[in-house]
């Protein structure tokens, strides 16, 4: 059965820009197509937010997340998560830790009833979580263990144009190099492979995978990971029938011509991957989390403190980030029947 | 008074002719600069071929040196890197004793260069050596308004973060600001990016931030440079083509390339920085896959002459 299911949203931290970007993407729902969705929040600060912005969105509590997709229409579904205390723009309060977390907790338990399709996750600011006792090293280490995740969750940022995978995520450069092994890059490149076939839709993906190095080392004579780690795991992939080409000169791999040839890129390290995404796409690049057992996306923005409560924040990451998770969730359901 | 510019054709088996001498057959290059043009008699002859145009114009014409005599068309020789090497020699010379003000040449091969044994690691410490110069230089990489300059270079990223020292970083600042204002932009604006993801995320993803990068602009800053920083590689890029800054300092090699690549395959330049008078060449190769054929883009070299142009104008 093709059943509708919406999207969990969570709030992500109160006082960024989660609320406000929420609102203008249901504002936008008929002209940019985005499926029904909820919102993990207090209906109270955003029914205070909307009042102050002078938005034309009616806040709808829910109680269960099947209700969200009748209301959707007519007004923002709210599954209610109380705050300690009202937010104010700009100023995280580590008493709401609390409800961020839950939001979190709530949106996992709803994908995992099969509820909603899929989790879509607003910015955090992590200290103020780290001061409340939550010792994780972010959204995506935190979402594994509530998966009961053995594997590795990987992640996958995307626009239209281009995918990126960086081996390593939050690490210093100098830590992310001696971590990398044939294993770590082995493993990005299978959970990448897996996803473009099952959460894509792409049958024969090609994958791309940069060099660590300029030049990607030059033969050895500017580093030899390329020779020693990058190849041999190459090499390894081949083996076992996954269409891997590299290593690449990360300079370039990602001009116009060049992305045409594959699927998705596996960086080295972070920036390697952030630096072509957010030149190709500042707005629309989509955080994408591989390797749990429910579909997981969210802006590739932070809380945006600075314009919090103005209204200027661009929602476009977020609608993005909606979309291509309710993509993702179907073609991976449609998967499950066969 | 326009000041003389010197023109190499570059690697005689690359593109370097053809794009040299459709350079010459645009008016533009000729109303800011008198080209002064270094450069053996048959291979510009066969360049006007190859491009299937004349360059109809009175130039001031040097034979080289010591002539290569034979070429082999998309092909690296020693023979070919053997030419270049004593042409960059010949044009250096003239431009130490101020007969020409600066130079601009056509896409060398590295490969040839090292086959005629350059002895060196780039054309840069060559000329360095050559000049017997021993100031500050550095490449630094334009696409068109936007000036990149980087801390380190050809090295390991593994030893990057070893070579990221306070000195360096100044050097490269300052580098970047001098050559800015020798181009033309009175006042300078700078951006430097930082090394480890999130700019370090307040020492959570690595401290140089803290301990070398952020020191370093303050010590800049206080020498009256206006520049900002350390900030997060993958946003700093975009927010310099929006014009927010002039230049950024980059700390590593991929870090500028690839932004700069993606915003303008193929009509960046490199200027050899800080040398005592201005030296420029597009960013892309010699191309040997399509040298010879006449389909090859000027554009790069083009911007590179302009730029050499408004550099030599500015001293």
């Amino acid at each position: 059965m093709d059943t509708v299911r919406p999207l969990a949203l969570t709030m992500g931290e109160p006082a960024g820009i989660g609320g406000e970007i929420a609102m203008k993407a249901w504002l936008g729902r008929q002209t940019e197509r985005i499926p029904p969705f909820y919102i993990i929040d207090d209906p109270d600060h955003l029914k205070a937010l909307s009042d102050r912005l002078g938005w034309p969105v009616p806040i709808q509590p829910i109680e269960s997340p099947e209700e969200s997709i009748e209301v959707y229409e007519r007004a923002l579904p709210v599954f209610t998560n109380r705050l300690e205390h009202q937010p104010v723009p700009g100023t995280p309060l580590s008493d709401n830790a609390k409800a961020v977390i839950a939001a979190i907790d709530i949106a996992v338990a709803s994908v995992q009833s099969e509820q909603a399709d899929a989790v879509v996750t607003n910015p955090i600011h992590k200290q103020t979580l780290v001061e409340s006792g939550f010792s994780h090293i972010g959204h995506t280490d935190y979402l594994a263990q509530l998966a009961g995740n053995e594997a590795r969750a990987v992640m996958m940022l995307a626009c239209s144009e281009l995918r990126v995978v960086p081996v390593y995520v939050h690490m210093s450069l100098r830590d992310s190099i001696h971590a990398l092994s044939i294993e770590t890059i082995t493993q990005t490149t299978k959970i990448t492979s897996q996803a473009l076939m099952n959460d894509f839709g792409i049958t024969e993906p090609h994958i791309a995978m940069t060099g660590l190095n300029p030049h990607a080392g030059e033969g050895g004579s500017i580093g030899r990971e390329e020779i020693d780690i990058i190849r041999p795991a190459i090499e390894q992939m081949k083996r076992e029938g996954i269409s891997v080409r590299g290593p690449e000169p990360a300079d370039s791999l990602f001009h116009r011509r060049a992305r045409e040839g594959y699927d998705a890129a596996i960086c080295m390290y972070h920036d390697q991957a952030l630096i072509p995404i957010k030149t190709i796409d500042f707005h629309k690049a989509v955080n994408i989390t591989l390797g749990l057992p429910f579909v997981r996306t969210s802006p590739d923005h932070g809380t945006a403190f600075e314009i919090a409560g103005t209204g200027v924040a661009n929602e476009s990451s977020l609608v993005a980030a909606l979309k291509t998770a309710s993509a993702m969730a179907r073609r991976r359901r449609g998967l499950a029947k066969h | 008074m326009k000041p003389k510019i010197g023109l190499l054709l570059g690697d005689r088996n690359g593109i370097g002719p053809e794009i040299a001498v459709k350079l010459l057959t645009q008016p533009e290059t000729h109303e800011g600069a008198d080209v002064v043009l270094v450069a053996d008699p048959a291979v510009y002859v066969g360049g006007q071929a190859i491009a299937g145009v004349a360059v109809d114009r009175d130039i001031e014409f040097h034979p080289l040196e010591a002539p290569a005599n034979e070429t082999s068309t998309g092909t690296a020789t020693a023979a070919a890197g053997q030419e270049v090497l004593s042409a960059l020699k010949q044009v250096a010379r003239m431009a130490s004793s101020g007969e020409i003000a600066g130079f601009v040449f056509a896409p060398l091969n590295k490969q040839a260069m090292h086959m005629a044994g350059i002895g060196f690691e780039d054309e840069m410490q060559f000329l360095k050596s050559e000049l017997n110069f021993d100031g500050d230089v550095g490449e630094l990489n334009v696409l068109d308004r936007l000036w990149t300059s980087r801390v380190t270079s050809h090295v390991a990223i593994r030893d990057v973060a070893d070579h990221i020292t306070i000195y360096g970083i100044e050097r490269a600042i300052g580098l970047l600001d001098r050559s800015l204002r020798d181009s033309g932009v009175a006042s300078p604006k700078l951006a430097v990016a930082a090394l480890n993801p999130h700019a370090g995320d307040g020492g959570n993803f690595g401290r140089e931030e803290i301990d070398v990068i952020g020191p370093a602009v303050g010590q800049a800053v206080d020498n009256g440079i206006a520049a900002e920083g350390p900030y997060p590689s993958d946003t700093v890029f975009v927010r310099a083509r929006d014009g927010d800054y002039d230049g950024v300092v980059t700390m590593y090699h991929d870090q500028g390339q690839i932004a700069m690549k993606l915003m303008g395959f193929g009509s960046g330049i490199t200027v050899l920085g800080g040398l005592p008078f201005p030296v420029t060449t597009p960013a892309h190769g010699t191309a040997y896959d399509i040298a010879g054929k006449g389909d090859a883009d000027a554009t790069a070299l083009i911007e590179a002459w302009r730029t050499c142009t408004r550099m030599a104008s500015g001293r």
